[in-house]
Formats: structure tokens, C-alpha cells, sequence
């Protein structure tokens, strides 16, 4: 049996749409709600119903043809994981170290993520880029940029 | 009307609205010519700026970067073989056979001149057809509201493509889903928000729409190893002359004027949008051309070059009229649009013509003022924008990213939002690899609380009732619609397919 591409799609949303539904009935009621023609379980109730039948209208329809399958190779998985954890990571870098310097780590981690192994090429690029753009973001269009935990402990708000 | 145009006019040539008409020209050509980024992308990456001016300012802007990304698709079609975006995709059939015959200079001339053409007659055809659907409009009750949002949600799925109708209104029904997240409006009830404080006020638009077509594209196109391809040397000697013959013109005007008109028809589709249209122009083009002619296209045909530039950017212009005056986008990038749109506290639809007639006329005279930009201005700078094309991707993807984050943290100043952007962006790209379109599901994201608001308001007008829904001839006439658009292409599909078993063009998502 041939799974395709339409036949994993159509599952993951009828367990979501199964899912979904299921979480519609915890939504809390009004008093009175339930003399009501329209609720806020209405349309997530109704979206569950419309979901699981295209759901099923996919998975019915769907064609077992080889082509259709779903193919992980040629992929870069592994180099885009590390992008999104390095983005994961910028997001926690700017609550300690600030934007400056979050940006500049981001930057210079990303061009080495992606290849560029020049130490020189990495700070050319990213230190001026970091610094004109906190220049541009705080001081010109002055946007509150917080300077990070870090740099609060070492020398005080 | 005259007194609409004229505080358009006012507000459109403003030097500030000038000033980002071209701004918005030139960011959007230079996005659009990187392969991977089209038009949607494009505006998704200005939203977070946009938020810092006025309604006008900012629409004026994003449309500017709508065109200017449509011509920078081109251009990168036709130097490197490369579409920026699907909609440029007709346009590398003859653009590239030409630029490698020298005659790239010719190409981008010809295109440039098409789009002036084409996005000329479209704005001047909205300057009228908008008014005038707007006025129309106007008697629109809740229950019609509600059935011309069905509409829309129908058509964009409708129009997906071959064999996606039912993966477009899956995902429609996804972004109608997540609309759902946070605080109901109505009732005050919280849904689906888990506990999470963060999730109180919903998933925001510019989150998403800056997650699924600004971060998933960019990392798409890491995933699929495209970083790592060499560029592709310009080589700006090789442009030729610019200048076209009078012979060549006069061998593509009526090209140009019918594809023109049409794609400006097929834009105003609601779903249909440029992709769909460039498509169309060109398939009928060659129908019309002589045996002899026939057979250069695909080999450096003008007028196979001609007629997708003329149409796509007529359909750009196009696909605004049921945006401005239905508050329906015609595609996914004025998906994006209504979702600034209503962000800015504007809700588009026949009410925009009355309660703010500077944002309506200003945004379709600076669509003029867009294309003269881009005839003007671009044009010339060509060879010179075209170097930026040579910033080696590994430096250039970063930089890309980097705007994406921050344009979303700029505005919450919430690193939750970037968290929650890296979870969608692996959605979507495990949902791009299935195959499903993403434009239906931000349509439904957008649409979903509008739809809910009007639902409610029908349903309970009418005592629960769903006879609101046959009761009332427009409403009728409009959910009619919506089944014919929704029924119809399958059904023609499947006769197709019965009768023959081809060869078939894909046409992606409608996103142009």
C-alpha cells in the first residue's frame, strides 16, 4: 500500500480537526448560553465538523500513485534545524545580552551555519551591520531597546 | 467621486507618499529578484514598518513594493533563468532564450514597458470599476457580508490549482481554525489558549504571515540546498541595446494592449490573481499567433514575453478591486494587505470609499505613480540593481532571517513571539512539503474573526435560523457563487482528465 503525500496530509488534520473538536467543548459557557443560537463553541465546533469531513474527502481521494510519495531525501534537515535553534537561540540571547550584541552572535552564527568559515568576512559583515542597526532602531527612530540582564548585573540599570 | 480623487491625489503626492513609492519600488525589486522571494514575502517583510506610519503611507508603500517585486521576479527571470515568484514564472519561457541571445537589454525593456502598459490600464480600469462595485456594494447587510466571505475563502481555494481544491479548503479551514485562539470577542470567553498568558489576545497576523512567507520561504530554500548554489554571474556586457524597434513595437501593442485587459479581468477574480493570469495570457497569445509565430515562442518570442508581463501586472491592479471595495483579496499578497489593512483599524469593503476616501483614491493613484517609478526609475538602475543579485547567499539568508525576527519582536517586544515563530515555521514547512498552499490558510486566518462577527450577528437577527441564507436574493445570489466557483473547476477537471491525459501547466497557490 502506497502511503502519499494526500494520505499523511489528510490524517494529521483529521486527528487536528479530532483534536480540535474535543477542545471546543472545554470552552467555557455563559449562563443562558445554551438558549443561545450562537455561542463561542459555535464556529470551533462547526470548523471541527468541516475539517474532519475534508480530512476524510482527502484521504478517500486521494491518488496511490508512487509519484505522490513523500520523499525526505535531498533534503538539508539537519542544517535547518541548527538555523531554527540559532533562532531560538536569539530570542533568549536578547533578554540577557541585549540587541547589540544578540544580533551580532545571530549574525556571525548564521554566516557559519550557512558556510562562511572567514573569520574576517564573519565580523566585517556582522559587527557593523549589528551596530548600525541599533544605531538606526534606538538612536534615530528612538525605539527603547532593553541592554539584557547581563549588562544590568554587571554595571546596574 | 471628484473630491475623493482629488484628496487621494493630495495624499498621494505628498513627498513623504512619494518618497515610499519609490522606497517601496526599489525594496520590492531588489526582494523579488532573490529566487525564493516573491511579492508575498515581499510584503510580508515590509508589515512591521508599515506599523509605524499611517494607513496611507503604509499601504502606498506595500503596494509599491507589491509591484516592484512583481518586476524584480521578472528581471530575475530573464538574466538568470530564475523567477523570483510564480507569477514570473511565463516570463522566463521567453525572457531568458532572449537575454541568451544578447538581447537581455531588449527583454527587460520590453517587460518593463509591458508592465508599465499593463499596470496602467489596470489602474485606470480600478479607477472606475472600484467606485462604481463600491456604490453597489453599499445596501450590503451582515448576511451578505458573511456569504462574500465564503465567497472569498471558495475562490482562493478554488482557484489553487489542479487537484488542491480540497488541500486549499483544509487549509482554510486551518487558518479559520487558529483564528479562533484567544479571547472570543463576543462572549469574552478564552479558546484554545492552553494557560498561556501569551495567547490571551490570539496568534497576531504580522506573526504569521511573517512566519509562513517571509521565515518558512527563506528556510525552504536552505532546506532544499539552494544557499549552496553557485551564483550566477550578470554579466552586464551581454545587455544589448534597450531600445526596441518600430517594427517590434508595433509587433507587440496589440499583444500588449489585449493581455492588458485581460489580465486586469482575471485579476479582479477574487482568488484568480497575477500567477493565474500570466499563465492564461500567454496560453491565449499563443493561440493567436500565426503557425510561423507560433513556433518561436519558448525560443525568444516578444510577444510571448509581452503578453505575462502586461497581464500580471494589470491582474496586481486587478486583484484590488475586490480588495478595496468587498474587502476580498484577490490573492495572497493582498491577503497580506487586508490583514495591514484591518490591523490599521480599516476595515476594506464598501465602507473604505466613504469613511476614508484619502487611503482608497491615494492607494490607486500611487499605483500609477508606482509603475512610472518603475518605468523611470528602475529601469535604467537594472544593471545596477542586478549586481545585488551577486551578495553571496550564505551572508545574504542571515540578513533575511534577521529582518523576519526582528520585524515581529519590534512590534510585541515579546521573545515568546519568536519561539512561537520558529513552531509555526516548522508547520509550514512540513506542510510545504505536503504540498498544501499556504495563501488560503492566512485568507482564513484573516477573514475567520470578520466571519464569526457577521455570522453571529446574522444568526441571531434571524432568531437561529439559518434561512438567512436563501431568504435574502443578494445572499442567495452570492452563496450561488461561491458553490458555482467551488463546484466548477473539479467538475472541469475531471472531463479534462477523462477526455485527455496531457501534459498539464501547474499553477501554483494564485499568490501573485
Amino acid at each position: 500500500m502506497i502511503m502519499t503525500k494526500d494520505h499523511i496530509g489528510g490524517m494529521v488534520f483529521l486527528c487536528l480537526s479530532l483534536l480540535y473538536g474535543y477542545y471546543a467543548g472545554d470552552i467555557q459557557m455563559l449562563p443562558g448560553d445554551e438558549f443561545e443560537p450562537f455561542t463561542a463553541r459555535t464556529v470551533p465546533q462547526t470548523l471541527a465538523i468541516l475539517g474532519g469531513l475534508l480530512s476524510l474527502a482527502l484521504l478517500l481521494t486521494a491518488e496511490r500513485t508512487e509519484s505522490k510519495r513523500l520523499s525526505l531525501s535531498n533534503y538539508d534537515f539537519a542544517l535547518v534545524a541548527k538555523l531554527l535553534v540559532l533562532i531560538v537561540v536569539f530570542g533568549l540571547a536578547l533578554e540577557w545580552t541585549g540587541f547589540m550584541l544578540a544580533t551580532m552572535f545571530f549574525l556571525m552564527g548564521g554566516f557559519w551555519l550557512l558556510g562562511e568559515r572567514r573569520i574576517k568576512t564573519l565580523l566585517i559583515v556582522s559587527v557593523p551591520f549589528a551596530v548600525g542597526i541599533w544605531f538606526i532602531l534606538a538612536k534615530l527612530l528612538d525605539i527603547y531597546l532593553a541592554p539584557g540582564q547581563l549588562y544590568m548585573q554587571f554595571f546596574g540599570g | 467621486m471628484l473630491d475623493g480623487i482629488f484628496a487621494g491625489l493630495s495624499t498621494a503626492v505628498m513627498p513623504f507618499n512619494l518618497m515610499m513609492v519609490v522606497v517601496g519600488c526599489f525594496a520590492g525589486t531588489f526582494i523579488g529578484m532573490l529566487p525564493g522571494l516573491g511579492p508575498i514575502s515581499a510584503v510580508a517583510l515590509m508589515i512591521p514598518i508599515t506599523y509605524g506610519l499611517d494607513p496611507s503611507s503604509g499601504i502606498i508603500l506595500m503596494a509599491g513594493v507589491y509591484y516592484g517585486a512583481v518586476f524584480g521576479g521578472s528581471t530575475s527571470s530573464i538574466l538568470i533563468n530564475a523567477p523570483g515568484c510564480a507569477s514570473t514564472v511565463v516570463t522566463a519561457f521567453d525572457g531568458y532564450p532572449l537575454a541568451q541571445q544578447n538581447q537581455a537589454g531588449k527583454a527587460l525593456a520590453l517587460a518593463a514597458y509591458s508592465s508599465f502598459t499593463g499596470g496602467t490600464v489596470g489602474a485606470i480600469a480600478l479607477l472606475f470599476a472600484a467606485p462604481a462595485l463600491a456604490k453597489v456594494s453599499l445596501s450590503f447587510q451582515s448576511t451578505d457580508y458573511f456569504a462574500l466571505m465564503i465567497l472569498g475563502l471558495t475562490a482562493v481555494a478554488a482557484f489553487s490549482g489542479k487537484g488542491q481544491v480540497i488541500k486549499a479548503l483544509i487549509m482554510t479551514v486551518f487558518g479559520l481554525m487558529i483564528a479562533t485562539v484567544g479571547t472570543d470577542t463576543t462572549s469574552g470567553a478564552t479558546r484554545f489558549t492552553f494557560g498561556s498568558i501569551d495567547l490571551i489576545d490570539g496568534i497576531s497576523f504580522l506573526l504569521l504571515a511573517m512566519a509562513t512567507f517571509a521565515l518558512t520561504e527563506v528556510v525552504m530554500t536552505v532546506l532544499k540546498g539552494e544557499h549552496r548554489e553557485e551564483e550566477e554571474q550578470v554579466d552586464m556586457s551581454k545587455l544589448g541595446s534597450m531600445k526596441l524597434s518600430r517594427a517590434e513595437i508595433k509587433e507587440v501593442a496589440p499583444t500588449i494592449a489585449r493581455s492588458s485587459v485581460f489580465g486586469f479581468l482575471v485579476g479582479v477574480l477574487p482568488g484568480a490573481g497575477a500567477t493565474i493570469a500570466s499563465f492564461l495570457a500567454y496560453g491565449l497569445e499563443r493561440n493567436l499567433a500565426s503557425a510561423k509565430e507560433k513556433l518561436k515562442f519558448g525560443k525568444g518570442s516578444l510577444r510571448g514575453l509581452a503578453a505575462p508581463e502586461s497581464a500580471n501586472n494589470a491582474a496586481s491592479t486587478g486583484s484590488f478591486v475586490p480588495l478595496l471595495t468587498l474587502g476580498i483579496p484577490g490573492s495572497g499578497t493582498t491577503a497580506i494587505m487586508l490583514g495591514a489593512l484591518i490591523a490599521y483599524g480599516i476595515q476594506p469593503g464598501p465602507r473604505l470609499f466613504l469613511d476614508h476616501p484619502d487611503v482608497f483614491w491615494s492607494v490607486i493613484i500611487s499605483m500609477y505613480f508606482g509603475n512610472l517609478v518603475l518605468l523611470i526609475l528602475n529601469l535604467p538602475l537594472i544593471p545596477y540593481i542586478s549586481k545585488l543579485l551577486v551578495i553571496p547567499r550564505p551572508i545574504l539568508i542571515p540578513m533575511i532571517l534577521f529582518f523576519s525576527i526582528t520585524g515581529v519582536y519590534l512590534v510585541s517586544f515579546n521573545t515568546f513571539d519568536i519561539q512561537m515563530m520558529v513552531v509555526i515555521t516548522v508547520i509550514a514547512i512540513f506542510l510545504k512539503l505536503l504540498e498544501f498552499p499556504m495563501a488560503p490558510m492566512l485568507l482564513g486566518y484573516i477573514l475567520g474573526g470578520l466571519m464569526e462577527t457577521n455570522l453571529s450577528r446574522a444568526l441571531v437577527i434571524s432568531d437561529g435560523s439559518l434561512a438567512f441564507l436563501w431568504e435574502r436574493p443578494l445572499t442567495l445570489t452570492i452563496i450561488s457563487i461561491a458553490v458555482i466557483v467551488l463546484v466548477v473547476p473539479p467538475v472541469l477537471d475531471l472531463f479534462r482528465n477523462r477526455n485527455r491525459k496531457g501534459p498539464e501547466v501547474a499553477v501554483n497557490e494564485g499568490e501573485g
